[in-house]
């Protein structure tokens, strides 16, 4: 009885909700208008698309003045002599251009052209020489009339070279050609079909179209008209009314791209396109129905995104604002379906949005991988799932606050009062800036050091070192500055027992094993990998990096990482996290952002690099979190870059050791054992040092984790 | 019914911190209506909010038949019905579903939901409003509508922050009207207000609430022998004097 009670609640709450997004005219608008308007325009646009590019081949138009002049060009280019040979034939499809020639009263050939009547034009001369002079025009900078003459002027030199070889077949009986061509084909046909490119991207923006007005206006838009206080009063349960939400703004998304669907297949099949994107005649109702099975799942995951952002924000305004890049954001995936070579494997099968949309193409050209498949749903599922917790335990947390109370002229004023740890607001812009900063500087040097011959390796590790401090060193100070927080708990400079020392330089000497396996391992699962160019460049970057003093490789690679890096993240990421978050949350999240962080190096996103720094950033953040300082961290971080960096310059001086450095393969066992050992050893000696502290506290340093 | 014992609140605004609340402590029993006066910004609306759990305390609790907001808000929320002049309503939705969806959000059975949006708009005089749509009602409808739906629970303890602020003549003796029927039926209101002539009508007792603190607390005898003044516009001009 009392789940039937429930969940007739539910039904009634979600029923509320629904009616409201409903009945608002401006929803309906959204809904149906537009795609009604959108359609046919696009269909109009593609239409014209696919006639300028060739793709509707009913072949080009030739003009010419007179009917001889047509008479003389059907026969050259229906002569057998002119077609290819067989090899160029097949290596260009086996499709022999179509010509059509055409006479416009009027106007000469040129003229037709230039008035787009036709592709190219020809003019006859020297006819009564027996040797006429073929004139062929076309239009400037379009490209179906230049290709059009490239094919026609080819034809014809054919002919004109058949029919030498035939004469010089003839008259010189020992005549052999100089060469024979031949094409082969290797490979598989690959499902081309238009449909499974574009429509993940239709997908995309879709359901974003649909899910986006009433996820604001069911959250952000309850604080607007002065609900939002009436129904966090009630004793409702926060995630009743965050569900009818979500299951509101999933179903007017469904809605809308139920309505798209219709649209855009009534408007294809209108304008006569269907057959040619789905590449048959019949009406493809199963490709429909599986996108239909995606838009639920595209829906469910776009509305949990959307519901936890604009359940933080506290306007219309400020939900549009925090909008706007997730929209922007989401279309980079979704082209990322139109690259071919891009499949749906290893982590992409976990990468949020990316993976829905390469399955949703591989669903629509037929060649999904069921594995991969489930791996992609299951995961966007999960994300979904968190992203509505998120939503929950935001939606309502400030139902008293109508609108932002804070200026954008207060975040850059310094407080007056000093705090002991950043807020996590702060440490989100800080990120945020963090991350084009990065990309910045660390393009700008890649860019500076690949234009600057000769430049010497001295500087560029140098430059290196620097880019790092002016990134990762000085955002966080500045931004700890700026909120005036104490910089020994932000950065976590407290000191350390010897112990805790002697522990992480074990760890710091046997973690690296650790983090070779994992990139060994994420390799297996064909998550990352490094290719051959990407090993041979490695290889280079190594041969030039012997170059320098092995002090400056350490302290560009190694002490500077290590200082910079942990202050970033063991340092002011951290404290921000442990004042809101448990620790065990603290260290994943640290851990996650430092592997990402790995990841973007660069223009190139290293996924191979995220495994291996994520474990690493595990450790670390373990040790932070027993010792409640960065520097028994910053010795790890410097022990492991440092041998690693000893070990690659010393590489020809150690070979006496075996293989194991150079490849891909796992370490020899023996490694393995002494860095279990080691790591063990350094874990234990770590932990010891801090029971006491960590055993009678509850609350470990007060001010910053809680336990 | 209600006691409020020592509830305290700090906010931070800006660069300086704001005590909204400093130790306010009352008691309403059923049947009574306690007004809280205060001129804008004496922490009237943030100790409701904190009797309501939307605000947590600094300090201090409030109690509502027995259940403390901290340890048991479900309880507490679920006795109290709230009234506010800057509460809003859903405009794509019908006064009859608006007021029924809060019935639901406070867990009351559909039918006897209805019943009581029958009852109650019969009361209020809303019956002929309640298939409109709620977003075009005027001012006063709307308020009269939010009065019913604070009901709707049928709650022992009834907070009402500013319920005249924005009503004509008319407006205003409505809600006279229900409040004293609130008392008639045994509930315990709390009326937090700025208009001292109106307060001086309706309430029984009376706490006067300036930058966070209490200042006087007692009947309307009472007060006048601590202050000396017969009216309360005339103790507060002293208070803010002083």
């Amino acid at each position: 009885m009392a789940g039937t009670r429930i969940e007739g609640r539910l039904w009634r709450l979600c029923q509320k909700e629904l009616r409201e997004t409903i009945r608002d005219r401006r929803t309906i608008f959204t809904l149906l208008l537009m795609p009604l308007l959108v359609y046919p325009i696009m269909s109009m646009a593609l239409n014209r698309f696919l006639l300028t590019s060739g793709e509707i081949d009913d072949g080009y138009t030739i003009c010419v003045a007179t009917d001889m002049e047509r008479d003389i060009l059907d026969q050259w280019l229906s002569s057998p002599l002119s077609v290819p040979p067989e090899a160029i034939l097949e290596s260009s499809g086996n499709e022999l251009a179509k010509f059509n020639a055409i006479i416009i009263p009027g106007i000469s050939p040129a003229e037709a052209v230039l008035s787009n009547q036709a592709d190219v034009g020809l003019q006859l001369s020297n006819l009564e020489t027996g040797i006429p002079t073929a004139t062929f025009y076309a239009y400037r900078g379009d490209n179906v009339s230049q290709a059009a003459r490239r094919v026609v002027v080819e034809r014809l030199q054919w002919l004109k070279l058949s029919q030498a070889e035939i004469l010089l077949k003839q008259r010189t009986k020992d005549y052999r050609p100089p060469l024979t061509v031949q094409a082969e084909d290797v490979g598989e046909v690959e499902e081309n079909s238009m449909l499974a490119t574009i429509v993940p991207l239709v997908l995309v923006l879709m359901t974003i179209t649909g899910a986006v007005y009433p996820a604001i206006d069911l959250t952000a838009g309850e604080r607007e008209r002065g609900t939002m206080e009436a129904v966090m009063a009630s004793p409702v349960p926060r995630g009743y009314v965050l569900f009818s939400k979500y299951t509101a703004v999933v179903a007017v998304a469904l809605l809308t791209a139920v309505a798209n669907l219709i649209a855009m297949f009534t408007t294809l099949w209108a304008g006569g396109l269907l057959g040619l994107l789905t590449g048959g005649d019949a009406f493809p109702w199963i490709t429909i129905l599986q996108m239909l099975a995606l838009l639920v799942l595209f829906s469910g995951f776009f509305a949990a995104i959307l519901l936890s952002l604009t359940s933080f924000a506290k306007s219309f305004k400020e939900a549009q604002a925090y909008l706007i890049p997730v929209m922007l954001l989401s279309l980079t995936p979704a082209m990322l379906s139109l690259m071919p070579g891009i499949t749906l494997t290893g982590a992409l099968t976990v990468l949020p949005l990316i993976n829905i949309v390469l399955l949703a193409r591989d669903l629509l050209s037929g060649s999904a991988d069921p594995s991969n498949a489930f791996v992609a749903i299951v995961s966007t599922t999960a994300y979904a799932a968190a992203a509505l917790s998120v939503a929950a335990k935001l939606f309502g947390s400030d139902a008293v606050t109508r609108t932002s109370d804070k200026s954008i002229g207060s975040m850059l004023r310094r407080p007056r009062e000093s705090s002991p740890v950043p807020t996590p607001q702060a440490a989100a812009l800080m990120l945020a800036l963090l991350v084009p900063a990065y990309f910045l500087v660390s393009n700008g040097l890649i860019r500076f050091i690949g234009n600057s011959d000769g430049i010497d390796i001295q500087w560029t590790l140098l430059l290196n070192a620097l880019a790092l401090i002016f990134t990762f060193g000085v955002l966080p100070i500045t931004a700890a500055w700026l909120s005036r927080n104490n910089f020994k708990t932000t950065f976590q400079l407290r000191p350390a027992g010897i112990m805790s020392f002697i522990g992480a330089t074990l760890l710091g000497l046997g973690a690296w094993a650790f983090a070779h396996e994992a990139f060994v391992i994420a390799d297996a699962l064909g998550i990352g990998g490094l290719s051959e160019q990407q090993i041979e460049r490695a290889k280079a970057s190594i041969e030039k990096m012997r170059e320098a003093s092995p002090i400056l490789l350490i302290a560009a690679f190694a002490l500077t990482p290590a200082v910079i890096e942990e202050l970033c993240f063991r340092g002011y990421l951290f404290s921000a996290t442990s004042g809101v978050v448990s620790p065990f949350r603290t260290v994943l999240i640290t851990a996650f952002l430092f592997g990402l962080f790995h990841v973007l190096t660069g223009n190139a996103l290293l996924v191979e690099r995220f495994i291996p720094s994520t474990l690493m950033g595990l450790i670390i953040g373990w040790v932070a979190y027993q010792t409640q300082s960065v520097l028994p961290g910053i010795v790890i971080h410097f022990v492991h870059n440092g041998l690693l960096n000893t070990v690659l310059y010393y590489q020809e001086q150690l070979s006496f050791l075996g293989e194991g450095f150079d490849n891909q393969a796992h370490l020899p066992p023996l490694w393995l054992s002494i860095a279990c050992v080691l790591v063990l050893t350094g874990a234990a000696l770590v932990w010891l040092a801090n029971r006491r502290r960590n055993g009678n506290n509850d609350s470990i340093s007060g001010d910053t984790i809680t336990k | 019914m209600l006691i409020v014992e020592s509830l305290k609140k700090k906010f931070q605004l800006e660069e300086t911190e704001v005590r909204a609340v400093d130790g306010v402590s009352f008691e309403v029993a059923a049947g009574e209506v306690y007004g809280l006066l205060g001129p804008n910004g004496a922490g009237k609306t943030t100790t409701l909010r904190m009797i309501l759990g939307l605000v947590k305390p600094d300090a201090g609790y409030a109690e509502v038949s027995g259940y403390r907001t901290r340890t048991d808000p479900s309880a507490v929320k679920s006795r109290l019905g709230f009234v506010s002049a800057s509460d809003g309503v859903y405009p794509w939705l019908s006064v009859r579903e608006m007021l029924l969806y809060f019935a639901d959000l406070y867990g009351v059975e559909p039918t006897e939901a209805a019943s009581r949006c029958e009852q109650l708009s019969e009361l209020m005089g809303i019956k002929p409003l309640l298939d409109r749509r709620a977003g075009s009602l005027s001012t006063g409808q709307r308020q009269r509508v939010i009065l019913v739906r604070g009901l709707i629970h049928d709650p022992p303890v009834m907070l009402l922050d500013e319920p005249t602020r924005g009503l004509d003549v008319v407006g205003v003796q409505t809600i006279f009207e229900y409040i004293k029927n609130l008392r008639e039926l045994g509930k315990a209101v709390v009326v937090c207000t700025h208009r001292l002539d109106e307060a001086e009508r309706l309430c029984d007792r009376f706490g006067l609430l300036h930058q966070g603190t209490m200042h006087r607390t007692g009947t309307l005898q009472e007060l006048r022998q601590q202050s000396g003044h017969d009216h309360l516009v005339e103790m507060f001009v002293e208070l803010l004097g002083s």
